[in-house]
């Protein structure tokens, strides 16, 4: 009889402790929390939006996945462990991923920079040679206001990428670009129609 | 042997609680609302992936705030009991959720689509604007203020061109919005400008007709100066028989009101002197009777009106004068030449001879079309 009373005894005992040993993975949510963090201080999200997105429905994911265990009477929180770990190590490498799209755009917006600086010296070469005459004043005028708000747009470019913003930069260089390309195509036109050479 | 009445409770006891533990062990637990939470997280992946989070913000917010508040249930539903707990709101809250997603995908994908029709539509607009202006007012003395946004209006279209290249609809509809703004005004300012410039069109045409005349009459030389064509012509016997490009005042538009106002008056004037010597700083001169009577007179209404201050004085020293080609209207209101051009002009005219000058000699439609 007393063999039956500790049977019993025992296997309440087991039942308590499978249903109290899945404890929820704080340390591992914290820590994978901590990840994600990290990644969008290191801008993730600016200059690899698609893959900060994805660590992030992941974790979505993982968190729902915790809540299900957490309605069972028997938790497993060993998968979802192992997913928080994946993606800890998902967003630790996007972190560092940053770092080397964030030279690659530098490395292009440098190079536009530089691009545009040789349009805009070509411009400021071309302008004298711009057509005199009764639209002479006017034009010149037109252009020199022209140029100096592609300088303006150029500045502020610049502005941005020694700030360290270089996708803010880029964007930015991009539109001056086309700013100073636009306007070289202006003024290469006014010196065709006018059968002035350059 | 009679057992203790405590040994039987105890053993009623245990009896009764592995009774209830094995009740409870297949009690029917609430099932979580797993396959609900991963449908709205499915649907709000795809409105992302729909840029719902550009083109339907609001309902992407409120399909995310749904879906946080479902979880935020979940989460506190699972803290009770586990007999006691209840998933309805959670699965209503993600129902929800799941709904307002797909309304975001589909509104962005409809909003994104028109928004580009209409994008495309303005840039359309823009460019054909940037072309009236470029033929209408390119050569147009306008304030440095209106050519600055003239140059910021184009610099905006073109950088909107390049935010709508790349799909960022949003920044290309805020650009063309502020590039028209800059545009349309300065359009319409030039426009109103020029208008209002060219009301003085049937009084140039009584001057150049009666110049014309005279010079037939007279068999004699006269001379018109169409300010807006910065043409300067030389007539003989009613005939047109020399054409020169003039440089004019910075401020040619309009007719001159006081000293200073670096503009070059419209009237019918006579030369009244020629100069070779020193005197004139630009090669050679023919000083214009300007201020004649008339202008004397409107100089006096318009200080007695008040348009001018009391301080204001009238202008002098109006010339044709030598030194011109420099491919601007640089005078303080003179007309200039080419040195060679006033030489030429030297040889024909003499004291009294006519100078006619006008904002134009062809009226407004006729002289943006030439």
């Amino acid at each position: 009889m007393k063999n039956k009373i500790l049977m019993g005894l025992t296997a309440i005992a087991m039942i308590a402790i499978l249903a109290s040993c899945g404890k929820k993975p704080q340390v591992e949510i914290d820590a994978t929390n901590a990840a994600i963090e990290a990644a969008k201080a290191a801008e993730a999200n600016v200059y690899l939006p698609d893959e900060f997105a994805a660590v992030q429905d992941s974790m979505n994911a993982i968190m729902a996945d915790i809540e299900a265990q957490e309605g069972k009477l028997f938790k497993k929180f060993g998968d979802a462990k192992e997913k928080l770990a994946s993606t800890s190590a998902l967003a630790n490498e996007l972190a560092s991923k940053v770092a080397a799209k964030k030279e690659a755009v530098k490395a292009e917006a440098e190079t536009l920079l530089n691009d545009i600086k040789t349009v805009l010296a070509e411009n400021s070469k071309l302008v004298p040679k711009l057509p005199r005459g009764k639209e002479g004043a006017a034009v010149i005028e037109q252009i020199k206001a022209d140029l100096s708000n592609v300088d303006a747009a150029v500045v502020e470019a610049q502005t941005a990428y020694d700030n360290g913003a270089f996708m803010d930069a880029l964007n930015k260089i991009k539109a001056a670009k086309a700013k100073a390309d636009g306007l070289n195509a202006e003024i290469k036109e006014a010196l065709t129609k006018a059968r002035i050479r350059f | 042997m009679v057992k203790p009445w405590w040994h039987i409770l105890f053993i009623s006891g245990i009896a009764l609680f592995i009774t209830l533990s094995v009740f409870l062990l297949f009690y029917p637990v609430p099932p979580p609302p797993v396959s609900d939470m991963k449908y709205a997280r499915e649907t709000l992946a795809l409105a992302r992936e729909n840029e719902a989070d550009k083109y339907s913000g609001n309902l992407y917010r409120e399909a995310w705030a749904y879906y946080d508040s479902a979880m935020a249930n979940w989460r506190s539903e699972n803290e009770r009991f586990i007999y006691k707990r209840n998933y309805d709101k959670v699965v209503a809250f993600a129902e929800l959720s799941s709904k307002k997603a797909l309304q975001a995908s589909e509104t962005s994908l409809n909003n994104s689509t028109n928004l580009k029709i209409n994008l495309q539509e303005n840039l359309k607009d823009l460019d054909n604007l940037i072309k009236k202006i470029n033929k209408s007012f390119y050569a147009y003395p306008l304030t440095s203020e209106v050519r600055n946004n003239i140059s910021m209006g184009k610099m905006l279209a073109r950088e909107s061109r390049v935010a709508f290249n790349e799909r960022n609809y949003l920044l290309a509809e805020e650009e063309i919005a502020k590039s028209k703004s800059l545009l349309t005004s300065s359009y319409d300012y030039a426009n109103a400008h020029m208008r209002s410039y060219f009301k003085s069109f049937p009084q140039w045409k009584v001057w150049i007709d009666s110049t014309i005349a005279a010079s037939q009459e007279n068999h004699d030389y006269s001379i018109i100066i169409d300010k807006f064509s910065h043409k300067f012509f030389v007539y003989l016997d009613g005939e047109k028989i020399s054409e020169f490009t003039a440089e004019l005042g910075k401020n040619w538009v309009g007719d001159k009101k006081r000293r200073g106002d670096k503009a070059t008056p419209e009237g019918m004037y006579r030369i009244v002197k020629k100069i070779e010597d020193d005197s004139t700083g630009y090669y050679k001169a023919l000083l214009l009777d300007y201020p004649n009577a008339e202008d004397t007179i409107n100089f006096r209404r318009e200080k007695e009106k008040g348009s001018l201050s009391t301080a204001a004085r009238i202008g002098e020293k109006i010339e044709i004068h030598g030194e011109g080609g420099k491919g601007a209207d640089w005078t303080s209101g003179c007309i200039a030449l080419r040195n060679i051009e006033i030489d030429s002009v030297f040889k024909y005219v003499g004291i009294g001879t006519p100078v006619t000058i006008v904002g134009s000699m062809y009226n407004l439609r006729q002289a943006l079309n030439r």
